[in-house]
């Protein structure tokens, strides 16, 4: 039952969610307004401003106001961490394509939330509002938590003096120029750049106030910056990329419609944001208040850069290296008990080649078509979903398992391609976050997908190669058959992605990554191209899906986590994009590195020992200085060391900056 | 008299493609020049160049005695250069004052700058427009304030992109009268044109660009007489 009282306690719960959104999404908005950037570790400065907060009032402990001045400290100290963040490394990016953004930002992420857990450790932290805020207060009858007064009063004092300032300042006019066409500014003589660190830093305060006032009525912990993130950015989506208003509008209405679906529409929880999100921008592709205008910024975005054919090793060699390498894969499980336990090949290396599938068939679609697919993690986590499902409720033979995933794949791939390819760039890239996070919240809600505990297949060996058989029979002691399926699988993907890339589909495709225009006025219908290799790229990585939940004994919402979605692109990027082999590289690389760290970590006492298990952060750490300094990944290494080293003699100097700036392609 | 702004061998393009193969002109002090050449032939990449929004692979830009080769759009525009681009570039979320307060703040401080209250009075449509967004206005208006913009920026010498495309007839005119205005007041105009027949009207002197080259010099009279170079060049013929 609706009653006045309740529904207006619910109304002002969803006020003050709604108010920690706006702060949070006003910095993002603005930020890729001015910038371009995604900041994927907004939500990390949002939990560093609740920690710092925790810290400096502890540290206070005995002194009155203690809460007041960390809410005004530890938002000016992120402040000023953001801004050196910018500095340091989103400035190198300026002019690149904004996928090095993302990709920077989610390195931030790993960095900034592992540096938390280096300080804080992993117990959540109590931190609690001052006695003066604390309690319910009544108000013309009317009941209510005090403290949600203060953080709707406060949302809103800052919200307001954010406003007055983006309109009635010299400064606030120049950003807003700058947010729908920083060419234009430019041209009009002012230096849109010089303001760049000043906006980040401030988007940077409001995000580490939101962590306070929000980590003062839950919690402080480990992961709020992870849980909070993908909501503040379908906030900025649906209210309009870059658009203030959109910013608090799309905050206050999404932090609304949570809570009241939370409590009169359970089921909805956690789905009715993401549900929301896809059906307007496919209505309006541009948010709410943004400008369709707004998205093209004079054609000063930069290319992506994809890496060289090889570099310095010609064909042959190339090829004879591969060969060498699949040789050497397939040897790998005969030196079980020889040279190493079974863990190496059965699950290590059977883990590379897992996820080499899936950053190459991310590969296929952000490599050669161009197209940023931020939630692909939604065509694995499908496969993964289909091939257990089927096994559990239909037949248990694997390879009908498999199919089912790769199928369901493609379905999926095709449904989202259809309805968001014809959005360009960053709208496409939110659009396919937002469905891979209606899944992920959407298999948490039915008991035939398992839950949020998942599905476990367990051993059945009553069919022929069941499900979870394959993953057992053994071909000699512990070398397994499962192992070289997935070999032959994933080097098979390779030569049909390969293949497909040499076919005149091929060429189009990347024709279009160099000049969608162009390719359009050659003729091609470049939408629907598009739409064909996203589905190839789908079903891809549906398989590898698949193949992990058989290594895995059984599938997980954690299948479909966003986390995920980023790792696979760091591979790809990593290893070099737009090469196929690079990406599958990148992973062995990525994978690789984070079972040293892991092993040195934990043989290593004392604090080294503790920072090197720290593992993302370390990658992340890694990954940030290749997007500035390799953005053509691994692949490209040896090539530009050699031009920067080599033997060339004259004009080596010359030579050196050609190679890196040159966008070399196969 | 060293010209205003001198272009000499300039060489310019996009990544891999060459666009421009070695562009020489001048434009003097008090001038209305204009460049004319068909579709892509690169009239918007000479801009540019100039402006330094696109770095030239080769040749110099000198302004007023100055080598601006190497200067970014910022610093151009801080010697007092102003554009007028393409397709306007108004700011469609800002409103016509806070588009032309945002000019204000930059450029250069020069001469001939406007104020705002210059602009309302010398634009009616524009006074009565003061608090509608960018994107409210018509093309005509929109044109007339990218116009206003460079000057309140301060441009002495202004680069106009096209300014009558997509316009109806009624305000093409308008425009020129405009153009004209600002030739009048003493600021330097240099003019990218489609419409040949606006250029000829408005412009002192005349480039012909064609295969990334200027392929002709001319004033109007004799560019009207010569239909050869007209049509070849321009794909236009005054002949009907
Ligand atoms: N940003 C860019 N990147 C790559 N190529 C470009 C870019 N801008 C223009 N070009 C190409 O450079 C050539 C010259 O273009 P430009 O815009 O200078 O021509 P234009 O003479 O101004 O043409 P129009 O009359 O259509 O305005 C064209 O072939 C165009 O396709
Ligand atoms: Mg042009």
């Amino acid at each position: 039952m609706v009653t006045g009282g309740t529904l207006l306690t619910q109304l002002l719960n969803g006020l003050s969610v709604g108010m920690v959104y706006v702060l949070l999404a006003a910095g993002l908005s603005i930020i890729f307004g001015v910038m371009d950037v995604i900041n994927f570790a907004h939500g990390e400065f949002y939990a560093l401003g609740a920690y710092l907060a925790v810290g400096i009032a502890a540290a206070l402990s005995g002194v009155t106001g203690g809460f007041w001045i960390a809410l005004v400290a530890a938002p000016l100290i992120v402040g000023v961490i953001g801004g050196l963040t910018e500095r340091v490394t989103i400035r190198p990016l300026y002019g690149r394509n904004p996928l090095y953004h993302i990709l920077l930002t989610f390195g931030l992420v790993l960095v900034i939330a592992d540096g938390i857990e280096i300080i804080w450790g992993t117990q959540p932290k109590n931190f609690a509002p001052p006695a003066l805020l604390s309690g319910p207060i009544t108000i013309a009858g009317f009941q209510y938590s005090l403290y949600n007064y203060f953080v709707i009063a406060v949302g809103a004092l800052i919200a307001a003096g954010t406003w007055l300032a983006l309109t009635e300042t010299r400064v606030g006019i120049i950003i807003r120029g700058g947010s729908q066409d920083r060419g234009m500014v430019r041209a009009l003589g002012i230096d849109i750049d010089r303001y760049y660190t000043l906006v980040f830093a401030f988007g940077c305060v409001l995000a580490a106030f939101a962590g306070i006032v929000l980590g003062a009525k839950q919690e402080v912990a480990l992961g709020m910056g992870n849980a909070i993130i993908i909501p503040a950015f379908v906030v900025v989506v649906l209210g309009g990329l870059g658009s203030f208003r959109g910013a608090v509008v799309g905050g206050l209405g999404i932090g609304i419609v949570q809570t009241l679906t939370q409590t009169y529409v359970p089921a909805l929880t956690g789905v009715i944001v993401y549900l929301l999100m896809v059906g307007i921008l496919l209505v309006k592709p541009q948010g709410l208040f943004g400008n369709p205008e707004w998205q093209n910024h004079g054609g000063e975005e930069g290319d992506l850069l994809t890496g060289g054919g090889g570099g310095i090793l010609d064909t042959t060699t190339r090829r004879y290296l591969a060969a060498a390498l699949v040789g050497v894969l397939a040897l790998v499980p005969l030196g079980i008990g020889v040279t190493y336990s079974s863990y190496i090949p059965n699950s290590l290396v059977l883990n590379v080649l897992v996820w080499a599938l899936f950053a190459l068939s991310l590969d296929f679609v952000m490599g050669y078509a161009g197209l940023v697919s931020l939630g692909h993690v939604l065509f694995y986590g499908v496969g993964a979903y289909a091939t257990v499902m089927m096994a559990m409720y239909v037949t248990p033979v694997f390879w009908v398992g498999l199919l089912a995933g790769v199928a369901l794949a493609l379905a999926v791939a095709w449904f989202v391609g259809y309805l968001s390819i014809r959005v360009s760039g960053v709208y496409f890239a939110m659009i396919t976050l937002g469905f891979a996070q209606l899944a992920y919240n959407l298999v948490t809600k039915f008991d035939i997908t398992g839950g949020s505990d998942g599905l476990y297949t367990g051993y059945d060996a009553t069919y022929g190669l069941g499900i979870g058989e394959v993953g057992q029979v053994s071909l000699l002691g512990d070398i397994q058959l499962f192992y070289y399926v997935v070999l032959a699988l994933v080097v098979g993907s390779y030569l049909v992605a390969r293949q497909i890339m040499r076919a005149p589909f091929g060429s189009v495709l990347q024709a279009i990554r160099e000049s969608e225009d162009r390719a359009e006025f050659l003729g091609y219908d470049t939408v629907e191209y598009k739409r064909r290799a996203f589905m190839v790229s789908g079903g891809l990585a549906g398989l590898a899906g698949g193949l992990a939940t058989i290594n895995s004994f059984g599938v997980g919402p954690s299948f479909l986590f966003w986390l995920k979605s980023g790792e696979v692109i760091v591979m790809t990027l990593l290893g070099g994009m737009g090469t196929l082999y690079g990406p599958m590289l990148g992973a062995g690389a990525f994978l690789g590195l984070k079972e040293i760290l892991l092993t040195f970590g934990e043989s290593t006492p004392g604090l080294l020992g503790e920072v090197l298990s720290q593992w993302q952060g370390i990658l992340g750490l890694i990954f940030v200085v290749f997007v500035i300094y390799v953005p053509e990944g691994l692949v490209s290494l040896p090539e530009t060391l050699q031009a920067r080293f080599g033997a060339g003699g004259g004009g080596g100097g010359e030579s050196a900056t050609d190679a890196t700036d040159a966008e070399v392609s196969d | 008299m060293t010209p205003m702004l001198e272009l000499d061998g300039i060489e310019s393009g996009y990544g891999e493609t060459r666009v421009l193969g070695g562009v020489n002109a001048t434009v003097d002090e008090g001038e209305v020049v204009a460049l004319v050449g068909r579709n892509g032939v690169g009239k918007t990449t000479t801009l540019r160049t100039i402006l330094g929004s696109v770095e030239p692979w080769a040749g110099t830009v000198t302004y007023r005695g100055e080598d601006i080769t190497d200067l970014g759009d910022v610093e151009t525009v801080q010697r007092g250069i102003g554009l007028v681009p393409e397709e306007r570039r108004i700011f469609p979320g800002l409103t016509v004052t806070e588009n032309l307060e945002l000019a204000s703040y930059g450029g250069s401080e020069t001469e001939n700058r406007r104020d705002l209250d210059w602009v309302f009075d010398t634009f009616e449509n524009l006074d009565e427009r003061r608090e509608n967004r960018g994107s409210d206005l018509s093309g005509g208006e929109q044109q007339m304030l990218a116009i206003a913009r460079a000057l309140v920026s301060g441009a002495d010498l202004l680069m106009l992109d096209e300014p009558t495309e997509g316009l109806a007839p009624m305000i093409v005119d308008r425009v020129m009268e405009v153009i004209e205005d600002v030739r009048d007041a003493g600021i330097t105009v240099l003019l990218v044109e489609q419409n040949v027949r606006v250029a000829l009207d408005l412009a002192d002197r005349a480039y012909v660009l064609a295969h990334g080259e200027i392929v002709h010099e001319a004033t109007p009279e004799e560019l009207r007489a010569d239909e050869e170079t007209v049509e070849r060049y321009l794909g236009v013929s005054f002949a009907d």
